[in-house]
């Protein structure tokens, strides 16, 4: 799930149909958290989302960026670039929100991501989930293809996970074996269901 | 942008100017400031003070309040500069020179300094894409005071103590959109402030 923005309302029917799901483990926030970068925002949603049965991790999107906007993420969330294993799965979450750094090549940090996927000796389900997908606009377009390539050049990665285009999306947008999903907003009233086990995933859309 | 700032404050100024009170000030220059104000919260800061004016009948002050927010309440030390005018139609004596102003209407602009806030969105931004300046605040707020006139070495004329209730733009368009989760206590803050007039 992902850009709760100004969807308290919605953001608050999402955690209700969320927890009537059977066999979640945890959620992840795809970003734009807050719309304005206030902090009072960032304690609303997390108000909302503590009412989850379950944890929630985040990464950030770029309205979270907007103000003092990154002050308040780091406060609350932390670090903007991350990974941690849950079972058969590494997770890499990756600021990907290019347009907020005037697309000056230090966002997404390929290095970074080179050097999570490099560090996966079991060979688990790598899944990378940004904000902004690569084919959006608001990446930056002089880094697209490397990142796709970067993604497509590890066995790993079978799909990758975004936000931010505020529509449900699917597809293999570079021909290259590698699945993009993109998950809609609260606005829109719909989230996926990701399943994942040894070399396998599933992906479902919900709508609420 | 800080030159656009001036203009709104001295255009405020000017705006003022021509109610001031004249007789009653015996020769004071235009410029000199008819009070000045301290205020505890309100959305410009955890304290904010700064000169004011006021207009002939009374009813109309305008202030320009400095405001400062500590990292220990903010998160990050801000200062601030507000342009704030607050109505108040009536005005009800007590005994012994005491009165109540029982209603009060008022609505402010508020400019935060910091490389963080926009006043105009950079260009590498598509027009529109986000339609608000975090440097700017309006907002808007109802309150209320008590007051006692005093002569104190002809220079202190009267004490005030005032409460406003208010919220700004992003927030009220928050609560607005999201009836059902937000109550207008979540988008509301109380504010206090003292005011000497001389």
């Amino acid at each position: 799930m992902g850009d709760t923005q100004r969807w308290y309302d919605e953001s608050a029917d999402f955690v209700k149909s969320a927890n009537s799901q059977r066999g979640i483990s945890f959620v992840i926030h795809a970003g734009d958290i807050s719309d304005f970068g206030l902090s009072q925002e960032f304690k609303w949603i997390n108000e909302i989302m503590l009412q989850l049965k379950y944890p929630y991790v985040t990464v950030i999107g770029n309205h979270d960026l907007v103000a003092n906007g990154p002050l308040v993420y780091k406060k609350m969330y932390g670090e903007l670039d991350y990974s941690f294993e849950f079972g058969d799965n590494k997770f890499i979450l990756i600021n990907t929100n290019s347009r907020e750094y005037v697309f000056d090549g230090s966002t997404p940090n390929l290095t970074w991501l080179q050097s999570q996927l490099n560090n996966n000796p079991g060979n688990k389900n790598a899944i990378v989930m940004a904000h902004v997908p690569p084919f959006d606009a608001d990446f930056d377009p002089k880094m697209q293809e490397q990142y796709a390539h970067i993604l497509s050049s590890d066995p790993n990665v079978k799909f990758t996970l975004y936000g931010h285009q505020h529509t449900f999306k699917e597809g293999t947008f570079y021909d290259d074996g590698v699945k993009y999903f993109v998950t809609t907003s609260m606005g829109a009233r719909g989230y996926l269901i990701v399943t994942t086990w040894k070399g396998g995933y599933q992906v479902e859309r919900i709508e609420f | 942008m800080k030159k656009l700032l001036l203009l709104y404050c001295i255009l405020i100024s000017f705006t003022t100017i021509a109610q001031v009170d004249t007789l009653a000030d015996k020769g004071r220059k235009w410029y000199i400031p008819d009070h000045i104000k301290l205020q505890f919260a309100g959305n410009i800061g955890f304290m904010s003070g700064g000169p004011g004016y006021l207009s002939r009948n009374k009813t109309l002050e305008t202030d320009i309040l400095f405001g400062f927010l500590p990292e220990k309440f903010g998160g990050d030390a801000l200062i601030s500069l507000t342009a704030k005018t607050t109505y108040s139609p009536w005005r009800v004596p007590l005994k012994n020179t005491y009165y109540v102003v029982p209603f009060s209407l008022g609505f402010y602009l508020n400019y935060t300094f910091g490389p963080q806030f926009d006043s105009k969105w950079p260009t590498y931004y598509p027009k529109g894409y986000y339609w608000w300046a975090t440097s700017f605040r309006p907002g808007a707020y109802v309150g209320g005071k008590i007051g006692k006139e005093v002569k104190y070495r002809k220079k202190i004329k009267g004490l005030e103590l005032y409460y406003e209730l208010g919220t700004y733009d992003l927030l009220l368009i928050s609560y607005v959109q999201n009836t059902k989760y937000l109550k207008p206590a979540d988008i509301l803050s109380l504010s206090l402030g003292l005011k000497m007039a001389f």
